[in-house]
Formats: structure tokens, C-alpha cells, sequence
């Protein structure tokens, strides 16, 4: 009950969201050289996540949008400090918090949770076991972000960076979401029926295991002074690390293979890699402290903890690359690929530079200065949001059953966004070394400081409205994709084909004897 | 009095000492072993025998020796759909 009945023909539209009846999943699966047990396995686990997925995503997208503008509408007050100010909600401390709010967890969470549900049922080649209570976790989730950035936006905070959401509004909603849906993924690992466990289930599961723990250590209500410091950044780290950085490393090492069609370049090294992270990550919050009045061997531990990352991200970074070197023409054939790689090497870039900003030498110069928040954007958006995108782009058609429509619209997300976050990146990393050098020369007014720093300033407005507009694309693109009726593809010409790189230029066309037309389209 | 760093300390450890003890649970229970096979569950035959644009001539005829007539790409199939 409730299946579509799907002919051999269409099946190139129909495989993600739809299951086909026993009889055409032989011939079907014999048309398209899969073994019928693996069409099959691969059918059921698409569909069964297909619903919990798309809504996720979709409440993904929303969060990315309004936390887009809660973030440019910050930027501007840097270095426009008039700007909407009539206000409470749009002032400063409100506007930035929902921003990171809406960000890192309406966005970013959100996708990945969506990723993982997708990835989880393949790769233990099993249904989705509970998705009904996985999508009722979603929707509290939803509903927990929701009024944990309307309380912040009303001027309720708990006060600790990346907590602010009040705990007894959200967290509720928060705690019993996510519970479900790791409930969901759990019962869906210990249903399976893949003989081994791949790598990347490790890293899912282990978000799902660290992200309860961090979260009830840092909302626990009696920490206070010195004490809530140095939990507020063991929570705010980590949940970098086990919680957003897993997710993320996990579906790069799906990804990049199954495009690839080549396994990792050692799997060994993926093991090392996440038990090292396991095993040695959870100290290196500390290192945000620095000169602060905690234990200098605490610091201190943090630091060499910090400096120990060379390991998983060494291992986990030559495993990725290598798995792509010699392939890197099928950048221009797959937008999943171009942005999980860069994805992938921005990981490398921004964990390398986190260890060495732990050093104390380097920390007195980057210490409350801009270069913090230039590096966060290299980890949260460089790293895991083109995560998140490349992923959307493999999972999205699957689920509705038909491509996206718009290779140009691919190429001007993309586009836009690398620019965006290069500009971003690059203007703030130099304002806060200015920031910095200045804050350190004793002959130095503070203003100076201010005044060295405000080109970047400008820079991270411009890069950040670029970003913006791109995320507008991506929407746009993503709610067409949603509305297309399911297994009917709106064109009957394809937007990028095997044979068309997606990057594919009017000029290249040309030169291929190709309609301009199409090949731009 | 108990010191400021404590629940960092505590918490800190929980998390090394259970990523640790889930490494031995797990090499114990056999998770660790056939790394080969492992890295190669996340494909089925389809996926090996993808003819796919980037490749070269001679790497395509290597993987059609090793697994048989190339499969044409669906549409999109590098992101698009499958």
C-alpha cells in the first residue's frame, strides 16, 4: 500500500523516491547493471528516509537564509554602528547570537542530521528504522532552535557563547529531538544488514553519542565565574569537533569515493584518524582561554591536546586528498564533488591553523582579535557548510526523484559562495593581525586598532552579502527542485549530463559544435 | 573546596577514556578487521562499472578488465540525480 508502481523506463527518475514492485526490480535492476538485491536494498533505504530527510532539508535551507541576514545585518553594525538601531532585537549582542544560532544550528545541524538519515539507511544497507520518530525529532528540534533565537532575539540568554538559547525554552525540545533521531539511527545500525561497518558510521554515531553529553555538561545549571569559562569552550569546541566535524568528515568519506567510484586511499589511515579524534580532541577548548585565570598546565594541556590534531587531521586529510589525486578533472563534472573536496580541504587548512593559533605565541597576536572569527568561517562554512552543500546536491535529487534543473544555477552558487567566504576569509585574517600587532604596541592608541582593522571590516560585509546571495540562489534552486512533480524531470533536455562538465562554459560549447544554449542553461 | 577545572578534568576524561574503551570493544567484537572488504561496502557493482568522463582510455579499459562492460551514467549522476 501506499507504493508507486514505476516501469523500467522511468526508473532513472523514480529511484529515490519511489520503490518499485518485486518484478521490475529485476528487470529494472538488470537494465541498469546492478545485481537486483542491490537495487532493492538501495531503493528501500532511499525511500525510507526520503520524507525526514527532504523536511530536514528544508528547514535546513530556511535557517541558512534568515541566519545569512541576521549575519550581514552584524556585520554592517562593525562598521556602521548606527545601523538599526531603534530596535532592541536588531542591536548587536542579539543579532550575532541568532546568526550563530541560526547557522550552526538551524543550518548546518540540520543538514547534517538530514545527511546522516540519508547516509545511515546505505550504509548498513537497511531501512531507516523509526523514521516517523526520527521526523518527530526533527520537527521538535525545529521547534527548539525556533524559540531558543526568538527568546535570544527577546533578550533571554543563558550567556554563554554558543548557548545562549535559554535552556528550560529550548532545551526541551532540543534534548527530546535529538534523542529521537539518534534513537532512530541506533536501531537502524542494529538492524543491519551490511557485513562490515564503514567509517563514516563510526563518525555518525559518534556525533550522536558526544553531542548529548556536551550539551547536558554545558547547560547544567550550577556553573558559575571561572568554572562556566572554561565549560562554555569545552562545550563550544567540541561541539565543533564530535559534533559538526564528525558529521561532516563522516559524509566526505562517503561522498568522495562513491563519485570517484574508488575506495579511500587507505582505510587504515580513516580508522586512525577517528580514533585519534576520539581520543584526543575533547581537551582542546581550553586553548581559547589563554592568559585567562585557569591552571597553566590546563592551558598548557590544551595546547599540546591542540597541537595532537595533527594526527587525525594528517591522517584523515592525505586519506581524502590522496583519494582525489589524479581525479581532479571530475571536479568539473560533479557539483557534490567540487564542493565535498574543498570542503575537505578547508578541514586540512583550518584545523592546521587551529593548532598553530593554540600556540601561545601565535595566540598573543590572534587573541580577541578578528583572525578568531575569519578562522571559525574557514571550519563552519568553508569546511562544513560546502559539506553540507555538496551532500544536498547528491541526496536532494534522489529524494524527489528527478536532477536539478539548473546547471547555471550550480555554477553561480558555487561561484558566489567561494567568493564570498575567500573574500570574507582573507579580509578578516589580515584585520585581525593588524588588530593585533596594534592591541600589543604599547605606543599604540586602542583606536588605532579599530581604525587598522576597519578595511577588513568592509570586507567581511562585502563577502558576507556575497555569500548571501548565493544562499538565495541555492533556495531558489532548492524550492523549484521542491516543487517539481516527483519522477518527471521539468526538461527534456538535461542540464548536465556524463558527457557535460557542469562548469561547461558558452565558449567550450562552441568549440564542441554544441547548442550554445543548452550548454549554458 | 573543589577546584574550578574540575568538571572539565572529569568530563575530559570521560570522553578519552570512552572513546578508548570503545576501541577495545570494538576490535574485540572484530570491527577492526578485513579493512579491504570495510572500504569497499559503501559500493555495489554499479558503481565500479560507471563509465565515467574523467577518466582516461587506459584507465577505463583497466576497470572494464577488471569488471566488465562499462555502464552508461545516468543524468546528473555526480550530483545530479541518479
Amino acid at each position: 500500500m501506499g507504493r508507486r508502481t514505476v516501469s523500467a523506463p522511468d526508473a532513472t527518475q523514480a529511484f529515490g523516491a519511489t520503490a518499485l514492485e518485486a518484478g521490475e526490480v529485476s528487470a529494472v535492476a538488470t537494465s541498469r547493471g546492478l545485481a537486483p538485491e542491490d537495487l532493492d536494498v538501495r531503493l528501500r533505504a532511499d525511500a525510507s528516509s526520503r520524507t525526514v530527510v527532504l523536511v530536514l532539508f528544508s528547514v535546513a535551507v530556511l535557517w541558512l537564509l534568515v541566519g545569512s541576514i541576521f549575519g550581514d545585518i552584524a556585520s554592517i553594525k562593525l562598521h556602521w554602528p548606527d545601523f538599526l538601531v531603534q530596535q532592541a532585537w536588531l542591536t548587536f549582542g542579539r543579532v550575532r547570537t541568532a546568526h550563530l544560532h541560526a547557522v550552526n544550528y538551524g543550518w548546518a545541524t540540520a543538514a547534517l542530521i538530514g545527511t546522516s538519515l540519508w547516509l545511515m539507511p546505505r550504509l548498513v544497507h537497511a531501512e531507516l528504522k523509526g523514521a516517523g520518530m526520527a521526523l518527530v525529532g526533527g520537527v521538535l528540534f525545529t521547534i527548539g532552535i525556533t524559540v531558543g533565537i526568538v527568546a535570544v532575539l527577546m533578550g533571554y540568554t543563558d550567556g554563554m557563547e554558543w548557548l545562549e538559547a535559554p535552556r528550560y525554552a529550548a532545551g526541551p525540545f532540543l534534548v527530546l529531538g535529538g534523542g529521537l533521531v539518534g534513537l532512530s539511527l541506533f536501531r537502524t545500525v542494529a538492524a543491519r544488514k551490511a557485513p562490515h561497518l564503514y567509517v563514516s558510521v563510526w563518525y555518525i554515531l559518534g556525533a550522536f553519542i558526544w553531542f548529548p553529553m556536551l550539551y547536558i555538561t554545558g547547560k547544567w545549571p550550577t556553573w558559575s565565574g571561572v568554572e562556566s569559562a572554561a565549560v562554555n569552550w569545552f562545550f563550544a569546541h567540541n561541539v565543533l569537533g564530535f559534533w559538526l566535524t564528525a558529521m561532516s568528515v563522516g559524509a566526505a568519506y562517503y561522498f568522495i569515493p562513491k563519485v570517484l567510484g574508488r575506495p579511500v586511499y587507505s582505510y587504515q589511515l580513516s580508522v586512525v584518524g577517528f580514533w585519534s579524534l576520539a581520543m584526543f580532541y575533547s581537551l582542546n577548548g581550553m586553548h581559547h582561554l589563554v592568559g585567562g585565570p585557569l591552571p597553566t598546565w590546563m592551558i598548557t594541556t590544551s595546547i599540546v591536546a591542540s597541537v595532537f590534531m595533527f594526527i587525525p587531521v594528517v591522517a584523515t586529510g592525505i586519506n581524502l586528498h590522496m583519494t582525489v589525486v589524479g581525479r581532479f578533472g571530475a571536479l568539473r563534472y560533479s557539483p557534490t564533488l567540487r564542493f565535498v573536496v574543498l570542503g575537505a580541504l578547508a578541514y586540512t587548512a583550518v584545523s592546521v591553523q587551529g593548532s598553530f593559533t593554540a600556540l601561545r605565541e601565535v595566540n598573543r597576536v590572534t587573541h580577541f582579535t578578528h583572525w578568531t572569527v575569519a578562522h571559525s568561517h574557514v571550519g563552519g562554512y568553508a569546511f562544513v557548510t560546502f559539506v553540507c552543500f555538496g551532500a544536498m546536491y547528491y541526496i536532494v535529487p534522489r529524494a524527489v526523484g528527478h536532477e536539478w534543473p539548473s546547471a547555471k544555477l550550480i555554477r553561480w552558487h558555487f561561484n558566489t559562495v567561494l567568493a564570498g567566504i575567500s573574500i570574507y576569509v582573507i579580509a578578516l585574517t589580515a584585520a585581525g593581525v593588524a588588530q593585533g600587532m596594534a592591541l600589543l604596541d604599547p605606543a599604540t592608541p586602542f583606536e588605532q586598532s579599530v581604525i587598522r582593522a576597519m578595511p577588513g571590516l568592509y570586507g567581511r560585509t562585502l563577502g558576507g552579502l556575497i555569500l548571501t546571495v548565493g544562499h538565495f540562489v541555492f533556495a531558489y534552486h532548492f524550492w523549484i527542485m521542491l516543487r517539481m512533480p516527483r519522477g518527471v524531470p521539468r526538461r527534456s533536455r538535461p542540464p548536465f549530463h556524463d558527457a557535460q562538465p557542469v562548469l561547461y562554459t558558452r565558449e567550450a560549447a562552441a568549440a564542441h559544435g554544441a547548442p550554445a544554449q543548452e550548454a549554458t542553461s | 573546596m573543589l577546584p574550578s577545572s574540575l568538571i572539565v578534568i572529569v568530563a575530559t576524561a570521560l570522553f578519552t577514556l570512552g572513546a578508548a574503551l570503545m576501541l577495545i570493544w570494538g576490535w574485540r567484537k572484530g570491527f577492526l578487521r578485513d579493512l579491504d572488504a570495510q572500504s569497499r561496502v559503501i559500493f555495489d557493482d554499479r558503481d565500479w562499472r560507471l563509465a565515467r568522463p574523467w577518466e582516461s582510455p587506459a584507465e577505463r579499459a583497466e576497470r572494464e578488465r577488471e569488471f566488465g562492460v562499462s555502464l552508461p551514467a545516468d543524468k546528473g549522476e555526480w550530483g545530479g540525480a541518479l
